[in-house]
């Protein structure tokens, strides 16, 4: 059963990497310091303002500042950096790729790939004779995987600064709902209490196989669990409800608004929003 | 004195099939310390639900300082944050109980949904978070918890909303002797401070220990017998009928013999 093993480690991995996520975003730096609320305005800012620009030299001035916050912040550079190049890859470069040749975007052809015999025109689409990678495709390619990475290297920098329940806080103030802001967190807390259960059944069938499984009964086993799971959490959806309504929720939920933020947070804000300022008018 | 908790012949089943309790009847007073003891699966969490107003008898009646508590009652917001300030009720399961962000959050939830203000609530949460000695934990999140933190924080999530009644469901299962030390001094703290307690265990030393008004429960989901800990406790034939002591066989030295064994006073040799 090796997929069953690598799927539990997974498991195990994602417990141990939520617990990093505590531990780095707990770390007495500065940035670890700055009110959560400043951080999220800062993430959402900064993603509009990725969004906004059209040049690549605007993309590499912002992906350049959040490379110095990321080395003052004193984070894991190369295991952030892996994350970001992995999802930009897939996510931005992978998808936008296709867009690169003439077929999609029209241009002077910079490099063929493909020669064919004559053009097709095939529905509303047409296939030019020469295939090839375009100017005007690469530059798009170009400019959507580094918006994709400049984004997911902000969110990273947020997300490994700040610990969860201070992201949940700072949503509070985004005006995000209440009732909305205690389901993320239900669902979050939820995800270390199952995969320790599922590690724990994994442990338990484990310690009971003398012999080898097929992987038919492994798959019969993995679906019983997986309804399993699904009973439990129904059940200990509604004992939490009980628990609720026990410490008078009736419906809505109030939450405690948070501290009032210091001068350091003041200041870290306005100069975060004096360079957006700055990167937009360029 | 008046009863502040009173179960008159209350009956409740799951899915109107199988029967959690029948037919109980008691009464508690203000301030007292009463103990709901049956082996496993008897009903003791059930009543404790009913008695929070959580789910509703089948058959029969619950009242809460004279007042009927019912579905239709609690309906009436008024009656509703009545009862909520004044029951509170500690789960077995710690991990149910937590659900806020953080320690601060858990302890300030109860309040706040009570409408009371934020600086009020919070003055109350940091005065409870001394008694129990959890102000380091203040912003950790419950997931980051051992289980004797988690039962320290789900008892002060009850406790800032400062209840006249405590219904807590098996306090000491699954924690360490220092955590059930703190937890038992905590209830006698508690019960001198003029609350009433209100526990369902099958631990009969923690029984023993709190000097209880006892409400014995049988495997048939009814009540045994009510009276001081000290009678029922004293009671072997009776607490071998409803299971919750059994006969224990072991060695001294190279002697083997066998007896009653109820884990507190009566281990006698």
């Amino acid at each position: 059963m090796p997929f069953i093993e690598k799927g539990i480690h997974h498991f195990a991995y994602v417990i141990k990497t939520g617990y990093i996520q505590w531990e780095n975003a707990s770390k007495d730096h500065f940035f670890q310091r700055i009110d959560a609320r400043i951080k999220v305005l800062f993430l959402v800012f900064y993603v509009i303002i990725v969004s906004v620009k059209k040049d690549i030299p605007s993309e590499a001035l912002i992906g350049a500042f959040v490379f110095i916050l990321i080395l003052i912040s004193r984070l894991n550079l190369v295991g952030l950096y892996k994350r970001v190049l992995f999802f930009g890859f897939i996510f931005g470069f992978l998808i936008a790729f296709p867009s690169a040749f003439n077929v999609i975007t029209r241009g002077e052809i910079i490099y063929p790939v493909l020669h064919l015999s004559r053009p097709y025109n095939f529905w509303i689409y047409r296939i030019p004779k020469e295939i090839g990678l375009t100017m005007e495709g690469v530059y798009g390619v170009m400019m959507l995987t580094s918006r994709v990475m400049n984004s997911l290297a902000i969110s990273f920098f947020v997300l490994y600064t700040t610990p969860f329940p201070e992201i949940i806080k700072g949503l509070k103030m985004l005006k995000v709902p209440d009732s909305f802001l205690m389901i993320i967190t239900l669902s979050y807390k939820y995800i270390f209490i199952f995969a320790g259960t599922l590690a724990d059944m994994h442990l338990a069938k484990k310690s009971r196989l003398a012999g080898q499984v097929s992987n038919a009964e492994a798959r019969r086993w993995i679906a019983g669990r997986i309804a399993f799971i699904f009973k439990k959490s129904r059940q200990h959806y509604e004992e939490i409800f009980k628990a609720m309504i026990s410490r008078g929720f009736s419906g809505s939920i109030r939450i405690y608004r948070g501290k009032r933020l210091h001068a350091r947070d003041w200041v870290t804000g306005i100069t975060f929003f004096l360079v957006g300022v700055l990167i937009l008018w360029m | 004195m008046e009863d502040i908790i009173s179960l008159e012949g209350v009956s409740y089943s799951y899915y109107d099939k199988i029967t959690a309790i029948q037919d109980i009847s008691l009464g508690i007073k203000e301030g007292e310390r009463f103990a709901i003891i049956g082996a496993n699966g008897s009903g003791k969490s059930t009543i404790l639900q009913i008695m929070n107003g959580l789910i509703y008898q089948s058959k029969g009646k619950y009242f809460f300082k004279g007042n009927e508590v019912s579905k239709q009652a609690l309906r009436d917001n008024g009656f509703l944050r009545f009862f909520r300030e004044r029951v509170g009720y500690v789960f077995q399961d710690s991990d149910v109980q937590l659900f806020c962000p953080t320690v601060l959050d858990e302890l300030l939830y109860g309040p706040l949904q009570l409408k009371m203000e934020e600086d009020e609530a919070m003055d109350r949460t940091f005065e409870v978070m001394q008694i129990l000695n959890i102000e380091n934990l203040k912003d950790r999140p419950s997931y980051m918890l051992s289980g004797g933190e988690k039962k320290r924080v789900a008892i002060g999530s009850v406790l800032t909303m400062n209840p006249e009644v405590l219904l807590l469901d098996e306090p000491t299962n699954g924690l360490d002797p220092r955590t059930q030390c703190f937890l038992v001094e905590l209830m006698f703290a508690l019960s001198e401070a003029g609350k009433t307690l209100v526990i369902a265990t099958h631990d009969l030393s923690l029984v023993d220990e709190l000097h209880t008004k006892v409400a014995l429960l049988s495997e048939k989901h009814r009540t045994e017998k009510i009276g001081p800990s000290e009678d029922i406790l004293r009671d072997e034939d009776l607490l071998l009928q409803v299971n919750l002591i059994h006969e224990h066989m072991h060695y001294h030295g190279q002697a083997v013999h066998s007896h009653r064994h109820s884990h507190h006073v009566y281990h006698k040799h």
